[in-house]
């Protein structure tokens, strides 16, 4: 009998060859200004709390702190008051597929990578770093980019549409920050758009805007305009994926949103962990090798 | 010989809600006033205690972009439009956002040599020299060595 095996271009390749080496980690006590302090100057997501024996314990993650800004808690907390526990470890060796498929059951955005004990950790596995996997694939794949790069056709390739998410949330610029909070943690999105009077795009607000707000002693009172980004960074659903991407990383941006023909209308947002989820490469010729019979 | 005889006085100072914009300006400032390069600042707070330090390492790695191991794979990339991109997000950071706060000092009484053995095992080009909480002194990595170096040389057996 012949069955047929899912297959993605990610398949067979290890945790190693995508995961970071910098782990950044303090412990318990610290508090979370120091906490702010380490994901903002090393560009990280969450940072791994340890005990007093320095062993991992916990992690606390931008989205931790965003709760913390809201519930009013001071900058002073403790980091081991508001860690998630334990925290979600994958191995160097394990498949990627393995990784991002305990990453999606516990609905996070990383997993620390264990060394050889249960204390040592090498590193860390999260979803932009597999995108930079996808696109070193892709630019030395000799089947999809540059040939079609080559042979002038884009037909093949896989365009921004293909990989958004079909829907944006949203807050109005002039509400308090403390309703954006509300809007970003009521889904799992990484950044709220915020828009004007007309209902236009006005600027954008990211976890990373909300920590360094508290950080600077902002209160969650105030207009969310006051804290926003500004231009929104879109992009037209029609654009190539590849592009996008590559946009994406050299702007050290999380995420476009994406319009139509109108660049007024905002009809979804494309992101690094979206375009992780996508799993193909960036053009249809990774399509067919990712069906095969066994 | 001990720090306070090879500490530097003159310093200049930065505050933690200072923007990293100021902090720049703060750091050519204070190489043009000192007439030499100089790497790092200390941070201190509205009583005058030493909260942080910041060196220009640390505002690098902030503005170096995070995926920038793939940008060697990216051909025809202009680096000019996107630097200046990055800039103008670092406006938005302030000094208490990017500092280091794993702070290593000394007290005017430590001696030289201890001094020596902080800054080869722990790669610091400089340590605050503080004295009851209070900031009095800075000490670069180039006025430890020319001041032994000094020293050695005064010796009449030296070159002998």
């Amino acid at each position: 009998m012949t069955t047929v095996r899912k297959r993605s271009v990610l398949s067979g390749m290890r945790v190693k060859e995508a995961m970071r080496r910098l782990v950044i980690r303090l412990s318990s006590d610290q508090t979370l200004a120091r906490g702010i302090n380490h994901l903002i100057k090393f560009k990280a997501g969450a940072l791994l709390v340890t005990d007093q024996k320095e062993s991992p314990c916990g992690v606390v993650s931008k989205t931790d702190i965003m709760a913390a800004f809201y519930g009013g808690l001071p900058v002073e907390t403790r980091l081991g008051e508001i860690m998630a526990a334990p925290p979600l470890f994958c191995y160097p060796d394990e498949e990627i597929e393995a990784g991002l498929q305990r990453m999606g059951e516990h609905r996070v955005h990383r997993l620390f990578v264990q060394g050889a004990t249960s204390d040592a950790v090498i590193g860390t596995f999260s979803y932009p770093d597999i995108v930079g996997l996808l696109y070193r694939y892709c630019s030395t794949c000799k089947k999809g980019h540059r040939r079609a790069s080559a042979e002038g056709s884009d037909e093949n390739r896989a365009r921004v549409k293909e990989a958004m998410t079909p829907f944006v949330i949203s807050s109005a610029a002039a509400a308090p920050i403390s309703e954006a909070i509300e809007v970003l943690s009521a889904h799992t999105f990484g950044a709220v758009l915020l828009t004007d009077i007309a209902g236009k795009p006005a600027g954008v607000i990211s976890k990373t805007d909300l920590i360094l707000a508290f950080h600077h002693g902002c209160r969650p009172e105030r207009p969310a305009a006051e804290i926003m980004g500004s231009p929104v960074l879109s992009c037209n659903g029609e654009d190539l994926l590849a592009d996008a991407l590559r946009e994406m990383l050299i702007r050290d941006v999380q995420r476009f949103f994406v319009h139509g023909d109108d660049p007024l209308e905002i009809k979804g947002v494309l992101s690094l962990s979206d375009a992780a989820r996508f799993r193909s490469g960036t053009c249809k010729a990774c399509i067919p090798s990712r069906f095969i019979g066994d | 010989m001990y720090a306070r005889d090879i500490m530097d006085h003159r310093f200049h100072t930065l505050k933690p809600d200072d923007t990293v914009l100021e902090a720049v300006k703060q750091l050519y400032s204070a190489s043009q006033a000192q007439g030499k390069k100089i790497f790092g600042l200390m941070v201190t707070d509205e009583e005058d205690r030493l909260v942080g330090m910041l060196s220009m390492y640390d505002i690098l790695l902030f503005i170096q972009p995070k995926h920038i191991h793939i940008w060697g794979e990216m051909e025809d990339l202009d680096p000019g439009d996107l630097f200046d991109e990055r800039l103008e997000s670092v406006k938005r950071v302030q000094v208490k956002d990017l500092m280091s706060t794993d702070l290593v000092t000394v007290t005017p009484y430590t001696h030289v040599f201890r001094v020596v053995d902080i800054m080869i095992k722990q790669h610091m080009r400089r340590i605050p020299v503080v004295d009851d909480k209070e900031v009095v002194g800075i000490i670069y990595r180039t006025s430890v060595f020319y001041s032994l170096l000094k020293k050695f040389t005064d010796a009449p057996d030296i070159g002998e």
